[in-house]
């Protein structure tokens, strides 16, 4: 489920822990007034009464309550939801389980399905859906009024079989799209010498990104001799997954120190994650790549290179996806879960990824300017995006990027971004740029 | 009456009278909650309603407590009140204190607007429906354009009614939209904002014969209007009628009664529709009038996909009562009655379907709408039918039981050539030809949608009342 799942999908099993422990810290949360409370669910039995008598057919008195609890979690921001008991069972049957799927991670935007990545060697990279592409129907039928939970639901089923699914795309006429299910493979480490230059393509953060990462470092040793001149590392499309996978993906590149902070509402529930010590990749130069479609556990490494002076972060702003969602089973999952927005995302030097993004050190496009290529849509733009604290104050600080386009008649499939990259890691710009940075 | 207005208010305009029309309307409204639930305490008994109550009790806590901002307790519990509501279907809802207060001042103010109909897509504001003499028409906007931005301010990330508020204001005052036509660049344009009253009904000769439009049901003129129009018509052709052509295409309903009387124009008493609710018990039957205008006139009502609710009202008991022929495509199929219901101390309100409405011969209009004797497509044969935007489209919508397998058969529609010039109403075209024809004559003798002794029920009711 976690490759189908919007990036928070996959980082709550570990934010779980998390927030059992920000559970003992329960004391340290001010008691709201009851009355208030009392006042409030009042009003709420009698709406319940209300449509329970007069409403036109008879209704399932659980199921208005759940999809209560439901409106009440979407309404908080578009990674928060009520999980059904049903939808929590599956959801552990999934996780370990295989299913079919199209392999792209989604949110819910303008109650549309909004891709935020298809993954590579699915189907659905296949059939050409791209980043920001809306999905409007599926076999026919509008998502209009479905939750993220119920949509999503319904691009799963079984391997092979077809799904058709409506995709508006800025620019065109709606188009039908047909995509057959299959399970999604594994594979998201790839590595290969590209002039000269080690270049590994990290697809998504799942519990194999670590293990490939490290297979990949040490077959490129292989091919240069001992010697790595230089690593692209690319993280570009890739939605985010694990959360402990970013912090062990990093540390490869890390000689131990921090990589991440998560902090709650209360300031006492801060969680730092360090990196291991030693660096299995050490004194290569690294070029850390992104774009807008780069989220998540993308922006925690691309952070925490990039805070911690490790490797030149290159393209374009990410996502913005910088909350943590907690799992949290209501009585052992009989009742449901809530799934919940409880923490933010903080690299090393203790900036918010959350609606902002990581900026790259060095700003690349990778098409022509169109005049529109840096105001493509973010976290931030989502209806009810959490905002960022310090957003505003920084947004006005911020320098206005200064992007490298390629020429109007570049050939789109060069990749101008990985060109660009190569060049700075074999031209003498590397050594200068990363320490200027520091300076 | 504001004619600028979301496409979510329109589609309540049912008991939307009770919206829309003056403030006392209120006073007909069911009791406040409060008072009614103090009469019907939750059942004791059930326990699993007191287990679900202590869940979303402990949920509120849970997420007042954790989430990763503060929360006001009340903002919550209405997410979760608009969360219940619209589970339940499409036209039900619950609007704050504050957008409760708005929608009853709206009522009272008699304010300016731009003289359109809209709703949100994508992001930004469509026309559903330009007013030809309201100043945005003037100004070139027409059925179909989008505005992006309002005053200079995006429309992207809002609701409707936030991305409306600003078009709203006085009377005289410019309003200045950006405008986007098909593929064309967006354009600015500085609209000065009128008072737009929609005439209720556009009549004209058609080809010899009486035309006349009913753009909304949601005006208490309508009735008046259309028979002053009608009576206009005949002097203009010499006297005598020879024909009518009730155009109700895009009409997306309004008021109860007005559907009522203008279908009562046009039938000597019985029943034109009944609406029921949960219990077999709250059924209310509408009848029309005694005595009916122009007895032996052949009508033609010409509707759409995007004909509901009232318009779906007046084409199901004309059909049902073989009074006119219908022709065009299969309408909306919103047959449902909303109760506006006020929560009293909390200041705001629910939105709730209580009704169904029944043509005559008692057929639910809900998710099925009403099927055109003659089935005459606007545009050219694309090779498939595809419904996006209907009723039973909706996700949640309320379903019709009876009529699951109630589609248009592809082979029974008439299409325009694709040669024919998209100025040229196509649908007009061939109402036309019916009346001229014996074609009506066929048509009506072919409706055999009224079982025996329905007529005659109907008419059996009206007496007694």
């Amino acid at each position: 489920m976690k490759y189908v799942l919007p990036a928070i999908g996959s980082v709550a099993a570990i934010a779980l822990f998390a927030f059992s422990s920000a559970n003992q810290t329960a004391v340290a949360v001010e008691p709201a007034s009851n009355t208030n409370t009392f006042e409030q669910l009042d009003l709420f039995a009698d709406v319940l009464a209300r449509v329970r008598t007069d409403y036109v057919v008879d209704v399932n008195d659980a199921e208005l309550i759940e999809n209560a609890m439901n409106g009440m979690l979407q309404s908080l921001d578009p990674h928060s939801s009520y999980i059904t008991p049903e939808q929590f069972k599956e959801l552990q049957v999934t996780t370990s389980g295989e299913y079919g799927g199209l392999g792209m991670e989604v949110t819910m935007e303008e109650g549309f399905v909004k891709v935020i990545a298809p993954i590579d060697e699915t189907p659905a990279k296949r059939a050409g859906i791209k980043a920001g592409d809306y999905l409007t129907e599926i076999d026919g039928k509008s998502i209009l009024g479905l939750s993220l939970t119920e949509a999503v639901k319904q691009m799963r089923g079984k391997p092979g079989e077809d799904i058709t699914v409506t995709v508006v795309r800025k620019d065109e006429d709606p188009k039908d799209i047909t995509i057959t299910r299959e399970i999604i493979k594994r594979v998201v480490v790839k590595n290969e010498v590209k002039d000269g230059i080690g270049y590994i393509r990290l697809a998504q953060f799942n519990d194999k990104a670590e293990e490939g990462l490290i297979d990949s470092i040490k077959s490129l040793k292989k091919e240069f001799g001992g010697n790595i001149p230089g690593i692209v590392l690319d993280l570009r499309a890739n939605p985010g997954g694990l959360l402990d996978q970013s912090i062990k993906v990093s540390s490869v590149f890390l000689d131990g120190g921090e990589v991440v902070s998560t902090r709650g509402r209360v300031a006492s529930d801060t969680q730092r994650y360090n990196g291991e010590a030693g660096e299995l990749a050490e004194g290569v130069p690294l070029v850390v790549l992104i774009d807008g479609a780069s989220a998540s556990a993308s922006e925690i490494v691309a952070g925490a290179i990039q805070d911690r002076g490790r490797g030149l972060v290159v393209g374009m702003p990410t996502f913005g996806k910088g909350s943590v969602q907690s799992v949290i089973p209501l009585r052992g999952g009989r009742d449901g879960a809530l799934r919940m927005t409880t923490q933010r995302y903080y690299t090393p030097s203790g900036r918010s990824i959350q609606g902002t993004g990581i900026d790259p050190d060095i700003a690349v496009a990778a098409e022509p300017d169109d005049g529109e290529a840096d105001r493509r849509r973010r976290e931030a733009d989502l209806p009810n995006a959490i905002l960022n604290e310090k957003a505003a104050a920084e947004e006005e600080d911020k320098e206005e990027l200064v992007i490298d386009y390629p020429a109007e008649d570049f050939d789109v499939e060069q990749d101008y971004q990985l060109q660009q990259a190569i060049a700075l890691l074999k031209g003498g710009q590397y050594a200068s740029k990363l320490a200027d940075l520091q300076g | 009456m504001p004619l600028l207005r979301s496409h979510g208010l329109l589609s309540l305009l049912m008991s939307g009278g009770l919206i829309l029309a003056a403030p006392s309307a209120f006073a007909q409204v069911e009791p406040p909650t409060s008072e009614a639930s103090s009469e019907e305490e939750p059942d004791p008994g059930n326990e699993v309603v007191l287990e679900k109550m202590e869940l979303f009790a402990e949920v509120l806590t849970r997420v007042r407590d954790y989430y990763v901002e503060p929360k006001e307790e009340k903002e919550l519990i209405e997410a979760a009140l608009e969360g219940a509501l619209s589970s339940l279907d499409p036209h039900s809802g619950y609007s704050p204190p504050a957008a409760f207060t708005e929608q009853r001042e709206a009522a009272k103010r008699e304010y300016g607007g731009l003289g359109i109909e809209v709703s949100m897509e994508g992001g930004l504001v469509k026309i559903n429906y330009a007013i030809e003499e309201g100043p945005a028409y003037a100004a070139g906007i027409r059925t179909g354009d989008f505005i992006s931005a309002v005053e200079g301010e995006s429309t992207l990330g809002k609701d409707l009614n936030e991305a409306v508020e600003n078009m709203r204001g006085p009377v005289g005052d410019p309003v200045n939209v950006t405008v986007i036509t098909g593929d064309e660049e967006p354009r600015e344009l500085d609209i000065v904002r009128q008072v737009v009253r929609g005439r209720a009904v556009r009549h004209r000769v058609e080809q010899g014969l009486g035309y006349v439009f009913i753009e909304t049901f949601n005006n208490d003129q309508l009735t008046s209007d259309l028979v002053n129009a009608l009576s206009i018509l005949e002097t203009d052709l010499g006297g005598e009628l020879p024909g009518l052509i009730i155009d109700m295409r895009g009409n997306r309903g309004g008021l109860l009664d007005q559907s009522v009387s203008v279908s009562g124009l046009f039938l000597d008493g019985g029943e034109v529709l009944s609406a029921r609710g949960r219990d077999s018990t709250d059924t209310q039957r509408y009848h029309a009038e005694a005595g009916e205008l122009y007895p032996d006139m052949p009508i033609v009502v010409l509707v759409n996909s995007g004909s509901a609710s009232a318009a779906e009202i007046v084409a199901g008991a004309l059909q049902d009562r073989g009074r006119a022929v219908i022709v065009g495509r299969r309408s909306f199929g919103k047959g449902s009655v909303q109760s506006v219901i006020p929560l009293v101390e909390h200041g705001g309100a629910l939105r709730m379907t209580t009704q169904r409405y029944f043509t005559p011969s008692g057929n639910s209009i809900q998710g099925r709408g009403i099927m055109p004797d003659m089935l005459v497509a606007a545009f050219p044969d694309k090779g498939e039918i595809r419904e996006r935007f209907r009723e039973n489209s909706l996700p949640h919508s309320l379903i019709n039981p009876d009529h699951s397998d109630f589609e248009e058969n592809y082979e029974d529609i008439v299409y325009p050539s694709e040669e024919l010039p998209e100025t040229v109403d196509f649908q007009l075209r061939k109402a036309v030809d019916i009346l001229k024809t014996s074609r009506y004559q066929t048509l009506l003798q072919a409706q055999n949608y009224l079982p025996d002794g329905v007529a005659e029920a109907a008419a059996k009711a009206n007496a007694s009342q």
